[in-house]
């Protein structure tokens, strides 16, 4: 979830091998405990790609409060006392104005809507027309205070600052297990990243709290509940996870995004955001001193806090299949997904490697399931290894005519495949050589490198980042067997079986060829391509050796015969009719 | 001693009996304001420093860069989707994927597919709607075989039966998506309204027209726009500038040079202003708001730029954004483009996310921030940060080797005044918040524009629960009804 943008393409990313060419940032420690990974390079001059996590994501989080982590994000864009407002005074009072007044609304949708809606009075305790007359008087209080407040707002002076004197990209995202503060920033204002984030993280104000849930609202509708499956991957999310807080998504359910105080976000920033908890990253056209003296005078004021507390509930085994049966506005599709290993785990390179050798233009899938026998028309394998647990995933979308189950079959048969033949030293030794030019083309971009050092040291250590790509490269066969067999167990699995709605303004007219087969639509396609420049004398020469062969042909074939026969005299006198 | 000389002796002096300052004592200012910084000079690279010609004509950029032993070429092509002859949609987009998927004449298409990925070569061709392009990335040490693998693939592409088969059935499995959610509707039927449904724009290709695509059309395709006489190149990485002078032209060597593609022709549809509505079951209002823009050159270009960012261009710092979504909570994304056309007038819309019960007043705000930027001068200070930004951010369009790369091809294909990127900055400092409003008020007329909007009306129509705004205050409560589109043959479905 990002303040503004999509998260799932910078983690896409990241899961690309990475290899071979070092990266080494200098790792400059503060006393309070704020890590920083220094990297100064030349070759996109005048510009520093800046960033900071936190390590904190909806992990952390707990059942009332799911969202906050990144509901928090967003408010650590409204400013502090110095900025955003021109008169702290009179806007910290009216911000305490309005908490005293949601405090008594929150209160009574928990009690009294909850209470009617158990009852089965209302159908939903947070809509606001079923407001009680007491309710719609508080609302009305509410917007008082606030349009009062708004003389005192600079709205967005956050963005405005850095937007004035030349950063951009002045954004922010938040996943599972860490919350992103990026931007880049001019070569000569290093101060003012310094200044503004020191600044934040020192003060920060939750202004517009309410306004801005709103949005988190209108966010979760754009890319949840208006997309054609996003409801469903949430779903399919909370029946994959049992025990562990990856269950729930990272921009929250709706009640408990209806129901935050400012008092929750306050008590998570003190938890959470402290400078022992948090890692920069400056990777550009900057140098050390310059760096290091800014850090100690702006980020060295940060007070150390108490260690956060550590997650505790693990995943509990899965003891049984689950499936899941979806109809959307969606095209037919598969996804099977198993528990597999946390993010550093030594079994991690060889299930990446397994993954690469059956993904792509050229690996097993494509070949096998979209080439050969013709039931998809894309699937891939992913592995998405967590902070603490991880899965690895199939998914496929079906071609024409075919059902998802018997895609998720085919699946069954590679996995087979690869647990019982090792795989060759030519397909090992392709993923080796991707794996080493990968380890130039991540150098090319100081953006996605900054990224991709906080992102390793929010989950662990940024020095994985070489030591990963060094295991990737000494993946045997023997391994990737090893896995293959260990972590696809058929109770273990999770399958989401999707299929197109009927009433759903999708498909009215149909591909007439669905009607066939894969293998026989496959040649009837062909010989439609030929047929328009075909001689007529070859076209009478076909519909002669077809008439033949109808009669002995298997069924699946005999229809599709007749169907090009038919075609075919369809040309024959069009062109009767031309002469 | 001169003044300078006095000037620096005292300041050693001061610096030799100033008590040691330490990083941590320095004061911290109260404000970003007073921070002070540095001068940053940047002066934006000159293209005809990096300008080739090559035996045959054809112009190469060469931009050597030896941090990283890594290669990268790009190939641009006047002629796009624009050439696909009507019943023929989709002609140029299986060209330019079968080019790249189908094989060459000495490597069939597996063959072929292998080679480049156990090289660790990232090989692609694209055709858009009016340029094409093809671009290879290598690692330097086997450039020799990539390179070679991908100009004979580019010259000699084999189009092989069974990858167009099956390019044509994905094709058409993704056709059947169309109409799955809100946002692609809402694109299509925008591109349909304000360009016409036969402009290349809008054009849109249905079972039937890529059923009829053969393979000589695929090959007369390739012959029109893939050639040399549509070509610029450009090459930056780990090479020198003789050598790759040498290989290119061995690479182009008999190489037939076609006649160079003529421009895709004008939009001449119009539109009638008004509410245009595609019915469909989602929990969210999408909606653009807006009309046909300007082209690149226009001598407004850069002034409606500054305009733009203050009305909904500029993120946070914008209007529309401020208003919908940080003032009011209405919406994740609510902002504005002014997308210019380089042949022809583009587009400026306005767009907006919300839920059904406020669609009706998020686009009353916008409408009014519209009309507030034409009526009304902008402050001097709204003025100052979109500039400033603008000019702080200039360097960013010249940040690597390869967007100068690409900028520099770009222009040679379709050049701009000379001198245009040196006096930039200039230009856009001396723009007034009157020359804000004159292009306002010139290019942006709300009782012309359309607003389409993708949903379910019978929620939208009413308005917000407070009664601020309901769809009938819109061009007098007239709504065109737009058809939802079978997605196999673009005809409209239902009565």
């Amino acid at each position: 979830m990002l303040r503004s943008c999509t998260l799932v393409l910078l983690l896409l990313g990241l899961t690309l091998p990475l290899a071979a060419q070092q990266v080494a940032p200098e790792v400059y420690t503060l006393e309070n405990g704020m890590k920083f990974l220094l990297l100064p390079r030349d070759t996109q001059p005048n510009v520093i790609a800046v960033g900071w996590a936190a390590r904190v994501g909806s992990v952390n989080e707990r059942p009332g409060i799911t969202g906050i982590s990144h509901f928090f994000e967003h408010m650590m864009f409204k400013g502090t006392t110095t900025i955003g407002t021109s008169d702290a005074d009179r806007d910290g009072m009216y911000i305490r104005e309005q908490e005293t007044v949601r405090s008594k609304l929150r209160a009574t949708h928990l009690d009294q809507q909850y209470e009617r809606w158990k009852r089965g009075e209302i159908a939903d305790p947070w809509d606001q027309a079923n407001d009680t007359p007491e309710m719609s008087d508080m609302r009305a209080r509410l917007r008082e205070i606030q349009e009062s407040q708004k003389k005192v707002i600079r709205k967005n002076e956050f963005d405005e600052i850095y937007t004035r004197l030349g950063a951009s990209g002045t954004n922010a995202f938040t996943s599972h297990d860490l919350t992103f503060y990026i931007n880049n920033v001019p070569s000569n204002k290093l101060e003012l990243w310094a200044w503004m984030e020191s600044d934040r993280l020192q003060d920060s104000v939750f202004r517009e709290f309410y306004q801005e849930r709103d949005v988190v609202h209108e966010e979760r509708r754009m890319r949840t509940e208006s997309t054609p499956t996003g409801i469903y991957q949430e779903q399919f999310d909370a029946m994959f996870w049992q025990s562990s807080p990856y269950s729930w998504p990272v921009i929250g359910w709706t009640t408990d995004l209806n129901s935050y105080t400012r008092e929750q976000a306050q008590d998570y920033f003190e938890t959470y955001y402290s400078p022992n908890n948090l890692v920069g990253v400056i990777v550009g056209d900057f140098d050390f001193d310059e760096a290091y003296s800014l850090i100690d005078r702006y980020f060295g004021r940060l007070e150390r806090g108490e260690e956060p507390p550590r997650v505790v509930t693990l995943e509990m085994p899965q003891l049984a299949e689950k499936r899941m049966n979806v109809e959307c506005d969606c095209p037919p599709q598969v996804e099977v997904r198993y528990h597999a290993v946390p993010f550093g785990h030594r079994d991690e390179p060889a299930l990446e490697v397994m993954a690469e050798i059956l993904n792509g233009v050229t690996g097993r899938l494509r070949k096998s399931l979209i080439e050969e026998q013709r039931l998809a028309t894309s699937a891939r394998v992913i592995v998405d290894s967590r902070k603490y647990a991880g899965s690895v995933g199939f998914s496929g979308e079906c071609q024409a005519g075919v059902d998802p189950e018997k895609l998720e079959e085919a699946w069954y048969g590679e996995l087979e495949k690869i647990q019982s033949e090792p795989v060759s030293e030519r397909e090992l030794q392709k993923i080796k050589n991707q794996v080493l030019a990968s380890s130039y083309r991540r150098l090319a971009d100081n953006f996605s490198l900054m990224i991709q050092l906080g992102y390793y040291e929010a989950l662990g250590d940024w020095e994985y980042i070489n030591e990963f790509a060094r295991q990737l490269t000494e993946v045997t066969s023997e391994d990737i067997q090893r896995v293959a067999g260990s972590y696809f167990d058929p109770s273990d699995r999770n399958v989401g079986i999707y299929r197109r709605k009927a009433s759903g303004g999708g498909v009215a007219a149909t591909d007439p060829l669905e009607r066939f087969a894969p293998e026989p639509r496959a040649m009837v396609r062909q010989y439609l391509t030929f047929l328009p420049q075909m001689p007529l004398e070859q076209v009478e020469e076909m519909v002669r050796k077809m008439e033949s062969q109808v009669a002995e042909a298997p069924p699946d074939f005999k229809i599709a015969i007749e169907f090009m026969i038919e075609k075919s005299r369809e040309r024959l006198s069009a062109a009767e009719e031309e002469n | 001693m001169t003044a300078l000389e006095v000037k620096k002796l005292l300041i050693l002096l001061v610096l030799c009996f100033s008590p040691v300052v330490t990083a941590d004592d320095l004061p911290i200012p109260s404000r970003p304001e007073e921070l002070v910084f540095e001068e940053l000079t940047f002066q934006p690279p000159n293209s005809a420093d990096f300008r080739h010609l090559l035996d045959n004509g054809v112009v190469v950029f060469l931009l050597p860069d030896h941090e990283l032993p890594l290669v990268d070429f790009s190939f641009r092509f006047t002629g796009g989707s624009y050439l696909d002859p009507t019943g023929k949609e989709g002609l140029g987009m299986l060209a330019g994927d079968l080019i790249r998927s189908g094989g060459s004449s000495s490597s069939d298409a597996e063959s072929l597919d292998e080679a480049f990925d156990f090289l660790a070569a990232n090989a692609g061709v694209s055709v858009g709607l009016n340029g094409s392009g093809a671009s290879l990335n290598c690692l330097a040490s086997n450039l020799e075989e990539s390179f070679t693998l991908f100009i004979e693939m580019l010259r000699d592409p084999r189009f092989q039966t069974d990858r167009f088969d099956l390019l044509k059935s994905e094709i058409i499995e993704a056709m059947k998506q169309r109409n799955d959610s809100g946002d692609e509707i809402l694109d299509r039927e925008w591109k349909a309204l304000i360009f016409g449904r036969d402009h290349a724009e809008a054009r849109e290709q249905t079972l039937a027209s890529i059923e009829g695509i053969t393979d000589a059309d695929l090959r007369w395709f390739h012959k029109t726009v893939f050639n040399p006489g549509n070509v610029v190149i450009g090459v930056t990485g780990d090479f020198e500038i003789d050598t790759m002078k040498t290989r290119l032209e061995e690479a182009l060597d008999g190489w037939a040079a076609g006649n160079r593609c003529s421009a895709p022709p004008a939009p001449e549809a119009e539109f009638e202003p008004g509410v245009y509505h595609v019915e469909k079951d989602i929990p969210q209002g999408a909606i653009y708001i807006g009309a046909r823009g300007v082209v690149r050159d226009h001598p407004d270009g850069t002034t409606l730029r500054v305009m733009n960012r203050i009305l909904g261009g500029g993120g946070f710092t914008s209007r529309i954004t401020n208003k919908v979504r940080t003032e009011e909570g209405l919406a994740y994304s609510a902002g504005s483009a002014m997308i210019p056309g380089v042949h022809y007038p583009g587009e400026f819309r306005a767009y907006v996310q919300s839920k059904s019960r406020t669609v009706a007043l998020a686009s009353k705000l916008i409408l009014e921030e519209i009309s507030r930027i034409r009526e009304e001068p902008v402050t001097q200070e709204e003025l100052d940060i979109a500039k400033n930004s603008i000019i702080g951010t200039f360097p960013r369009i010249f940040e690597s080797k390869n967007t100068v790369r690409d900028l520099f091809v770009n222009e040679e294909r379709y050049p701009r005044a000379p001198g245009f990127w040196k006096t930039y900055r200039d230009r856009v400092k001396v723009i007034t918040p009157e020359d804000v409003q004159r292009v306002a008020r010139e290019h942006l007329d709300p009782a012309r524009m359309a607003i389409v909007i993708v949903g379910v009306w019978s929620e939208i129509a009413p308005g917000d629960l407070e009664g601020r705004a309901k769809m009938s205050d819109f061009f007098g409560g007239k709504v065109t009804e737009l058809p939802l589109r079978d997605p196999l043959t673009q005809e409209p479905i239902g009565p």
